[in-house]
């Protein structure tokens, strides 16, 4: 059976374009995230990262200091 | 740990289709499905990376499901009518089966999900298909045409019965019930149409 502990998901306030590129700028040269999307479509604006060495906590902190809302999403 | 659960993964993607075909693309979300299915957004997530995934992943698996259940004993090589009634009883069989699929295609047909859609099956379709057509007309039991015409001549009154019986009225809401006999004489109508004399 799969396990999916490495899929960290979250609740975030990134709705836009501009956010994204934000996005893109953070995750995308980060050696500890293997994969990042977020469904701008979405309600909940999910924001879904793999990293088999990130935290939730991690990336909730990273995004409040750069002024998103971000929280686990259960 | 967190596993994925093959129950789970098949009834997300029954109420997908089923949400789609009711509410439309455009009507159709993570929540709503999440909702529908009575499990958490997250674990969707988990599943799948967004909404755009979601909808092809179920598309391409469907795609390929309705393919291979359309080919199923099939060989290209086989004579014209033969060959021919496989095909009408594959796909009368499938679309009975599978009345809601015609209508989820029907979605994605006018969508931008389309194309990944095809691209999923029609290649190894077509080819079958095609060497089909390919090889009655040069064994001569068929005229050369179009594929377009032979497409619409061999498949389309079946089609359209399906969709009387699918909806169970004909023409100016006449009840309409399938049986043998009606789908039969239409198939042998169909070859002898195309059939060169």
């Amino acid at each position: 059976m799969d396990n999916f502990d490495h899929i960290l998901l979250f609740k975030t306030n990134i709705n836009c374009a501009a956010d994204k590129r934000f996005l893109c700028a953070v995750f995308d040269c980060n050696i500890d995230v293997e994969q990042w999307t977020v469904d701008l479509e979405d309600e909940d604006c999910v924001l879904r990262i793999v990293s088999y060495t990130l935290t939730h906590k991690h990336i909730i902190e990273l995004l409040n200091y750069h002024g998103y809302a971000c929280c686990e999403l259960t | 740990m967190r596993t994925r659960n093959i129950d789970k993964v098949q009834l997300v993607k029954q109420k997908a289709i089923e949400l789609i075909v009711k509410n439309g693309l455009e009507g159709f979300s993570m929540n709503k499905l999440a909702k529908a299915c009575n499990i958490s957004v997250a674990t969707l997530y988990i599943y799948y990376q967004d909404r755009d995934d979601l909808i092809i992943k179920v598309a391409v698996e469907e795609g390929r499901l309705m393919s291979d259940a359309m080919i199923k004993g099939f060989d290209p090589d086989l004579p014209f009518e033969q060959g021919l009634r496989i095909q009408w009883e594959n796909r009368y069989q499938y679309m009975i089966a599978n009345p809601v699929m015609a209508l989820f295609f029907d979605q994605l047909r006018s969508s931008s999900y389309q194309q990944e859609f095809l691209s999923s099956f029609l290649k190894s379709f077509q080819a079958i298909v095609g060497k089909f057509m390919h090889n009655i007309i040069e064994r001569g039991e068929i005229e050369a045409m179009p594929f377009e015409v032979y497409w619409s001549v061999a498949f389309a009154p079946l089609y359209n019965l399906i969709r009387f019986e699918t909806e169970g009225r004909s023409v100016g809401g006449k009840p309409f019930k399938m049986t043998n006999e009606i789908l039969w004489t239409t198939f042998d109508l169909v070859v002898k149409a195309l059939k060169k004399q």
